[in-house]
This record gives structure tokens, sequence and C-alpha cells, in this order.
């Protein structure tokens, strides 16, 4: 079709173009003067204060962001009957990208001109194809990925503490009860991508601390059958087992536990553990299962996390119940004394919110997490974790056998992109 | 496309003037249209992402459709030269001293694309014993084994790839130092702010043009027809003097070079760089070799404006169900299990393979020659 015509048609259209042209005046947009004098730009008028959430509910990890997205709302529901901040009621902006990277990268546009900034973020892929996007904006964001590897985003809002730091303080409790002593093999199969990467990060940490041997079996998140990864464990002469796996990989793994008469105990990260695992063929042998996670399992005793349970189960009766309600509560929560600092300064923009959140040394979630210090970028916030077992008598599947502690190896460890 | 083998340049018919002429007129508002694309769609960013996200899939499926279609080779390698060439832009372009871990030799960007293109081409020659004396569902198989080459190279070379935990970033876009990123003061358009997006909107424009007019130029010529040659009847083709391993090494190699070139695309559309965690899903997986088989079918295998429309149907559909269903609620009840964007969108471009085999194999290219030659000017 590239006939002189054509060729008319693209100079043509070409002029036009160019005939439109112009510069944008170099405006400086530094956030107006609103309700009681306090300054705004995007996401904030002056009755509303609007958060973002990305999450998933029609991908691989619905079961988990229904619940965050859950446990989102209810908060919203908590600070607006208890009056707001600021004089401003809060609302949710949700959007569903299915885990998918493109999709995400596609909505966030639309996202970003209504929201002062983004309180759950599912998917490390997402995190990682939006982290320019985030910084250009100077969107606060709070990622439903605990990978210490994020953490060089200035923007990224770290809840609780990070994978790595989970297994030191994981393995700290393992040699507390006696499964492991210095010198012992232990085996760790994890996921190549950033969460297996950043869980194995800290049990290479603490072998080295101790004298241990870690056996690395690294996997794909699509294999289902850990067979002959833990034959080949065994063989290996393990005290211990790390996971850092999807749940199903988990049911695989701790079925061949059992069934090949090896049955050590095994830790996991947060993540390896979901409910829907009682239900399955690998429930009977579930029972050696630790996890090390900062938030509350959703059977705590912890009375801010029994009550957030309790209220959950109350609104959403059909929704999937697991931490995933205390982590999209607590994400909130952390929100919440951001805006509530950045309110006493005056300042709601997004620059306001960003210097707010570097001024808070211990944010109190009423020990749905550890108190959390904002005020080193670069390193978790927090170190200390709970360790909860599988149990099946107990709602969501797991009982709290350590409460919130910190392992000393795991005050002295140093994360990836911390500041000296 | 296959009314290009006895081509007479004698006879020109008023007929065939007149529907010159519409089409004229059709191809002049297309054009008018894409580039003021970035006015249209004005502050709202993400239908412009989303219209990007189409012309990648352009480049990319132009270049399947002369492998599958003209020389009649399957083929769904084209994720592994999606990551090869997004690997190689960051890789030639990216700036050494900036992370002591990832290999990058700081070249010029708009060298490192060429470049990273060319890589592509030579690695596609380089498949070109297998793809030579392989022919239908075996070199499916074979060329798909490229895909699980990519994810263990991708895993493992993380000097060059960064790696699966958090990839690498690409570098920034330019041309002669104006950069493909936002800029203040930014040049408008009647109004509306060109920044980055705006710019790689333009950027992936050209190249999608320039891939339209370089793919039709090579359907036209003298490659072209010993491509259809090939794939029609190999005898046949030796008979007539073409070199038939020659002629399918160069079919591979060229749709490489596409592929590769929307792998560019890829890296800058996302703002990174980085290896896919399994096979199945991700951006160089198993379903983007699928989704590009798709685009090429529904369009009409060799059919380059088929290409074109499977594109839209394949990568435009989810994106704009998804911003659809965020802006006007539609799937507003899509919890656990319901209906989503993504979950229709495949649904519609399956039901499409399926009705264009059934009923017309030659695809949306095919229903579109019908519509516009209801003269019968068709020889």
């Amino acid at each position: 079709m590239i006939t002189r015509w054509g060729r008319a048609a693209l100079v043509g259209a070409s002029a036009l173009l160019l005939a439109a042209c112009g510069s944008t005046a170099d405006t400086g947009s530094s956030g107006t003067s609103g309700a009681g004098g306090v300054k705004t730009d995007k996401g904030v008028t002056d009755s509303t204060i609007t958060l973002g959430v990305m999450t998933d509910r029609t991908g691989v990890f619905k079961n988990l962001g229904d619940a965050l997205t859950g446990g989102n709302e209810l908060w919203v529901k908590d600070i607006n009957a208890a009056g707001g901040i600021c004089g401003r009621q809060l609302a949710l902006e949700i959007v569903d990208h299915g885990y998918k990277a493109d999709t995400a990268k596609t909505l966030y546009p639309q996202l970003e001109p209504k929201i002062l900034g983004i309180t759950q973020l599912v998917g490390s892929p997402v995190l990682a194809a939006l982290k320019q996007n985030l910084v250009d904006d100077n969107v606060l964001t709070a990622p439903a990925s605990w990978s210490s590897e994020v953490l060089n985003n200035p923007n990224v809002m770290m809840i609780g503490t990070t994978y790595d730091v989970e297994i030191i303080d994981g393995l700290s409790y393992f040699q507390q009860q006696g499964f492991i002593a210095d010198g012992d093999t232990i085996g760790h199969i994890y996921i190549d991508g950033e969460y297996g990467g950043n869980g194995l990060r800290g049990s290479k940490y603490y072998a080295e601390k101790h004298n241990l041997t870690v056996q690395e079996a690294k996997i794909t998140s699509t294999d289902n059958d850990l067979a002959n990864i833990v034959t080949g464990l065994k063989g290996a002469g393990v005290k211990a087992i790390v996971l850092t796996t999807t749940p199903g990989q988990t049911a695989s793994a701790m079925a061949n536990n059992a069934a090949l008469g090896l049955n050590v105990p095994v830790l996991g990260n947060n993540p390896t553990f979901d409910p829907a695992l009682l239900s399955s063929p690998a429930a009977a042998s579930l029972d050696r299962l630790y996890v090390a996670a900062s938030s509350a399992p959703f059977s705590s005793k912890t009375p801010k996390a029994a009550e957030v349970a309790a209220e959950y189960k109350a609104t959403y009766p059909g929704r999937p119940a697991n931490a995933g309600v205390q982590a999209g509560y607590v994400e909130s929560l952390v929100w919440q004394s951001v805006l509530q600092k950045a309110c006493e300064n005056g300042d709601l923009t997004r620059a306001g919110v960003q210097s707010a959140l570097k001024s808070l040394t211990s944010v109190s979630t009423d020990d749905l997490v550890a108190p959390l210090d904002y005020s080193s970028p670069g390193a978790p916030p927090t170190r200390g974790v709970y360790i909860a077992k599988v149990d099946q008598a107990a709602e969501g599947g797991l009982t709290e056998v350590a409460p919130l502690f910190t392992a000393p190896d795991a005050a002295d460890y140093k994360a990836p992109h911390q500041q000296p | 496309m296959s009314d290009t083998l006895v081509e007479t340049p004698v006879p020109v018919e008023p007929a065939r003037k007149r529907r010159n002429w519409a089409k004229i007129a059709g191809v002049a508002a297309l054009l008018v249209v894409l580039v003021f694309f970035p006015v249209i769609t004005g502050t709202e960013v993400a239908y412009l992402k989303a219209g990007q996200y189409v012309l990648i899939g352009v480049v990319g499926a132009v270049g399947l459709t002369l492998l599958v279609g003209q020389a009649g080779q399957l083929s769904l390698a084209h994720p592994f030269f999606l990551l090869v060439g997004a690997v190689s832009y960051a890789v030639l372009a990216g700036d050494a001293g900036e992370s002591g871990d990832l290999v990058g030799l700081g070249l010029p960007p708009l060298v490192a694309m060429i470049g990273a293109v060319a890589i592509c081409a030579l690695v596609g020659l380089a498949f070109a014993p297998v793809s030579g004396r392989l022919r239908g569902i075996y070199l499916g198989v074979a060329s798909l084994s490229l895909v699980f080459l990519g994810l263990y190279l991708g895993q493992s070379l993380d000097m060059l790839s960064g790696g699966t935990s958090s990839g690498r970033p690409p570098p920034t876009f330019e041309v002669f130092g104006f950069r493909f990123a936002n800029t203040e003061p930014a040049p408008t358009i009647m109004g509306v702010a060109i920044q980055k997006q705006q710019r790689l909107w333009y950027l992936f424009l050209v190249i999608a043009i320039g891939s339209y007019l370089l793919a039709r130029g090579a359907v036209r010529s003298r490659v072209g027809r010993a491509w259809r040659a090939v794939r029609d009847n190999e005898a046949a083709a030796t008979a007539m003097g073409v070199r038939v391993w020659w002629s399918k090494a160069q079919a591979f190699t060229v749709s490489s070079a596409f592929a590769g070139m929307a792998g560019v695309l890829t890296a800058l559309w996302l703002d990174l760089v980085k290896p896919d965690e399994n096979e199945f899903i991700g951006t160089y997986s198993i379903t983007v070799a699928i989704g590009y088989l798709a685009m090429v079918l529904i369009g009409g295998l060799g059919s380059i404006p088929g290409a074109v429309a499977g594109a839209v149907v394949v990568n435009g559909l989810p994106q704009l169900l998804t911003l659809g269903a965020t802006e006007f609620g539609w799937f507003a009840s899509a919890g656990a299990g319901g209906l989503s964007p993504v979950l229709v969108s495949a649904f519609v471009y399956g039901a499409a393979i399926v009705l264009v085999v059934l009923f017309e194999p030659g695809g949306l290219a095919a229903i579109g020659r019908r519509l516009t030659s209801r003269q019968g000017d068709r020889r």
C-alpha cells in the first residue's frame, strides 16, 4: 500500500502532527492546600483518602489475594467507623492483575492518578515490573512479597520481616529445640526466583554461623513431585529440611518425608503453607512442618489477631480464611500510622507521606507483627517472627508454638541492601 | 497472498483502480488515527500502554507468519527469541559500571537494538540445521525445546539476564540524544504532553510499520516466491532452481530477527528484563508461544495484514477487557472462580481459532479480502 498516495498520507499525517506541536510550560506542582490546612496532591480530596490495591483474585495466588483484600477492607471499615484519618474517610481502589506482570503494567497507569499510595501489591514479578513506575511517581507501596532484595526501592514499605530473616529465626528455633546442632547437614528446597533465592540466603547465613552444611535443591514453581529430591536429601543425612516452595510442593515434600521414613522436622517460609493442604492426601504427614512468619497465624491467641479473625469470619463468610487476613489488616494498620503522622505534619502529599514514613521508628500493630522501624532504608523493619506448627484441629491449620521473638543471629544479619 | 505468484504487469483494470482508492483512503485514515492515538488517549495512558503491547505483538506475529505461513515451518520457539532479543539489548546497551555482577557493554541504545536483532538472526541461523531437516509437528516440538533452553539459560546465566530474582532494568532507549523518557519541559501535540509513554508509542509504531513493510517486501519478492515454492513442493522448488535448504534457513533467520525486535520492545515496555520462573507462566513462556501461534492462525496463515489483526485480538483483547473491567465495573462479581477478563479473552481467542479452522481457513485476512473485493476483480 505504499503507493504515492500512501506516502502522501504519511507525509500529510506527519505535517498535521507537527502543526499541532508545542511544549509544556514548566509548571511546578507542589500540592495544594486542602481542608484543615493540609497539603495534598494525588489521591486525597477534602473528604476522602484513596489507597490502591493491586491484587490477584483470579490467578495462582487468588486465595492469598482474597484474604489480603479482606484484611484491607476490614481495616477501612474499622477506621471509617472511628471517624477516618485527618477528617477524611478512607477508600480503596481495587484492581485484579491475575498475577500477570503485563496486565499489571497496563492497569497501573489507570490506577496511579486516583491513589495516594498502594496498600497491597501481590506478586514479585509484578513488583519487579512496576519498580521504575513506583519510583517515578513516588508511590509508597506495601508489597505482599517479603524479599529483602526489593528493599533497594525507596518506595517499598515492607510490612514485617523478610524471607531470609524468617529462615534465620526459624533455624535458631530448631537449634534451641535440639532438632539441629552445630556441624549438622540440613537440606533446603527452594524455587528459583526472588522468593526462593531470598530464603536460601537466610539458611546460607545461618549455616556459616553454625558450621552447618546446606544441601541445596533448586526447583521451578511447576515441579510437583519432590520424591527424588527428598530421597537425595535422605542420602545426604539431613537433620532438618527447609522449604521455600509453593503449598503444593510442601505437600509433596512432607508426604515423602514421612513415606521414606526420614521424618525430620521441616521449616517453611510463610507462603509454604495453605490451610487447603489439610484436605489434601498429604494431610496426615504435615505434622512435622513448622512455619516461621512475621505475622500471626489465623488461629493466634494474640488478642488483635483473634479479633480480626472473628470479624473477618462474620463479614465474609464464604471467603478463604488464612494468615493473609491479618497480613492484609496489618498492611493497612501501618498505612494508618503513616497517614496520621503525615497529617500531624500537615502534608498528605506523596512526598509528605514518604518523609512521614522515614520518621517512624516504632510502629506498633497490636502485636500482629513486631514493632516496625522505618528509619534505616534498605534494612527489614523488623526481625521478629512467630513460629507455628501444623495442627489439624486449629482453625487455619496452624497453631502457635513460639510467640514473637528475634534470634540473636537474625539481629546481626546484614540484609543485601542494608546501609552500614 | 498467493496472487503474487502470477503477476503480469500489463492489464490495469479500472475496477482494480477503484478498489485501490478505497484502500488508500482506509490506510490514510488508519495512519492518522495511529499517529494521533496519544492525543486521543490523552491522560489515559493505560490505553496507550495497551496499544504499545499490541504493536509488540504485531512485530512478532508478522515475523512468525512469514515462517509458518509463507515458508511452512511450524515454530514454537518465538518466546526464546524474544528472550534472546531482550537480554541482548540489555547486555549491549547496559552500563558496566552500574552493577558489579552484570555484564554491560555500554553501546549506544540504537546500536544495541540493531545488535540484538542481529544476534537473534544469527541464533536463528544456527538452528537452521534442525529446521532444515524437520517438518510439521516434528519441527514444532524441536523448536519448543528452545523455550526450555531459554528458561535454563536465563536462570543460570544471571550475569547476562539479571537472574530470576530481580532481573535487570533495560537502559533507556535513545536516538541521537533524544531520550525516550520523561523530560521537563516536554513537547506537546494539541496540548497533550509527549512524555515517555507517548514517545515509546511512536517508536513502537515506526518499528511496527517498518516490520510490516519489510515483511511485505520479502513476500512480494523473489525471496517470498522461493519460500512458497518450498512450502508447496520441495521437489518442484528444487527443479525450479530454488536452494531448498538455504531458503528454509533464510526464513527461520528472518523470523528470528523479527522476534528479537519484539523482544527488545518487550524489555522497553516492561522496563525490565527478567527470565521467567517457570516454563508455563511468564513473559517468555509456552503460553506466549501459543499466543503468537494463535495470532497467526486467527489472522490467516501467511497473511501479513492478518497477523496484525491477530495481534490486535490476542494481545489487545485481554488488556482492553481488564481496563474496561476496572473502569466500567465489568465482571464486578468475579471473585474466586468467576469470569475474569483474562479468562474471557482466552475463550474468545480459543473460539476464534476453532471458528477459523472450521469455516474460514484463510482467517481474518480472507474475510477482509472478500469484503474489499466485492467486484470480483480477483482475476
